[in-house]
């Protein structure tokens, strides 16, 4: 075989050699081949020095209370998120029925938001209690009914 | 589930049963990312120890990779081997804090540790002072010249020695191709024999 260290091809192979992960058929040959290369035979022997050294860097063991706080932190993310994530579950499947009924809602509500400020005496709390409420309560009707009228006559208007 | 995983990642793509177990964390079983946590607690810690060389800072990424992992789960695709998936959030955020690190303070932080910090516990192998001293002094030296490579080869170094990576997966993670893990590894050992040599 061509030397990995002349030719600059598979020097990974002499890498993994000399960590004793070399596997398959190029394994006994760049055996062979690193007993008859001094160059590679060197090569092998500082990186099997490196490859000690770097066994001796032992980092600590990781601390005793590592879960306990990634699960703190795991809950503390929660509230925030779980409400409108199970909101979104709940409701995301039913947005094609609602979703096209949200404009007329919305106009529904401004209609009846102007009609209660053009009849300021129904929106305002009675002084003088009951007996006042009785007195307006046939008008309000009346415009209630109206109301209702020309809602009715837009929802049945074409566009 | 399996079928599943399967579907996912094709034929060129063997089982992967950490993927099998986030597809579970996927469906709400909280004791499948307990698993996984248990699995890779350690792992991960100590590559960011490695990367970032500050016990602490090490464990506060550790935990944020693995919220990450944990919020992610809705979206998680298995597209890659799990190992793959976790080892890219953990080297994006190492090499995110080195950045912002490097540029907060330069190597202040580097000189600090190797001379104003407080030794390391070493494991006691060894009843003699004399040889204790040794150790520390090799692994400092350890720790230094892997501290001097450059962020991407330090990364590259650690998968390949310390987590036993492919290429293939170390080219993943780092987003670069084989052959650029190869080279990229390749002058990574060099310095290291030359900074090491004193160490034959």
């Amino acid at each position: 075989m061509d030397c990995p260290i002349k030719t600059q091809e598979n020097t990974d192979w002499l890498l993994d050699y000399a960590a004793g992960r070399l596997r398959g058929e190029s394994a006994p040959q760049l055996a062979r081949h690193v007993e008859a290369c001094n160059d590679c035979r060197g090569f092998v022997a500082a990186q099997q020095m490196v490859w000690n050294a770097l066994d001796k860097w032992e980092p600590d063991p990781v601390s005793l209370d590592f879960d306990r706080r990634l699960y703190r932190s795991i809950e503390a993310a929660k509230p925030a998120s779980a409400l409108p994530r199970l909101l979104r579950r709940l409701v995301g499947p039913l947005q094609p029925l609602w979703r096209p009924v949200v404009p007329l809602a919305a106009a529904c509500l401004l209609i009846v938001a102007g009609v209660m400020l053009q009849t300021p005496q129904a929106v305002m709390a009675p002084a003088d209690g009951s007996a006042h409420m009785e007195r307006i309560e046939p008008e309000q009707l009346e415009r209630t009914l109206d109301d209702m009228q020309m809602l009715r006559e837009l929802a049945v208007t074409p566009e | 589930m399996q079928q599943r995983v399967k579907e996912v990642m094709g034929a060129s793509v063997a089982l992967d049963c950490d993927a099998e177990l986030m597809l579970r964390v996927k469906d709400g079983d909280g004791a499948s990312f307990g698993l996984l946590l248990g699995k890779y607690r350690a792992s991960v810690t100590h590559f960011l120890y490695r990367m970032v060389q500050d016990q602490a800072i090490s464990e506060e990424l550790a935990q944020e990779v693995f919220l990450r992992v944990y919020r992610s789960r809705e979206t998680y695709e298995p597209t890659a081997k799990f190992t793959t998936w976790l080892y890219r959030i953990a080297t994006h955020l190492a090499l995110n804090w080195l950045r912002d690190e490097k540029n907060e303070r330069g190597q202040q932080r580097l000189d600090e540790i190797s001379e104003d910090a407080p030794a390391r516990e070493v494991v006691d192998r060894s009843p003699s002072v004399e040889q204790r001293l040794l150790h520390q002094v090799n692994v400092d030296a350890v720790r230094q010249a892997v501290a001097a490579l450059p962020d991407k080869q330090r990364a590259a170094v650690l998968m390949h020695k310390y987590d036993e990576m492919e290429y293939s997966q170390i080219a993943m993670v780092l987003s670069c191709s084989e052959s650029a893990v190869k080279s990229l590894l390749f002058r990574a050992y060099e310095t290291l024999r030359l900074r090491l040599a004193h160490m034959a």
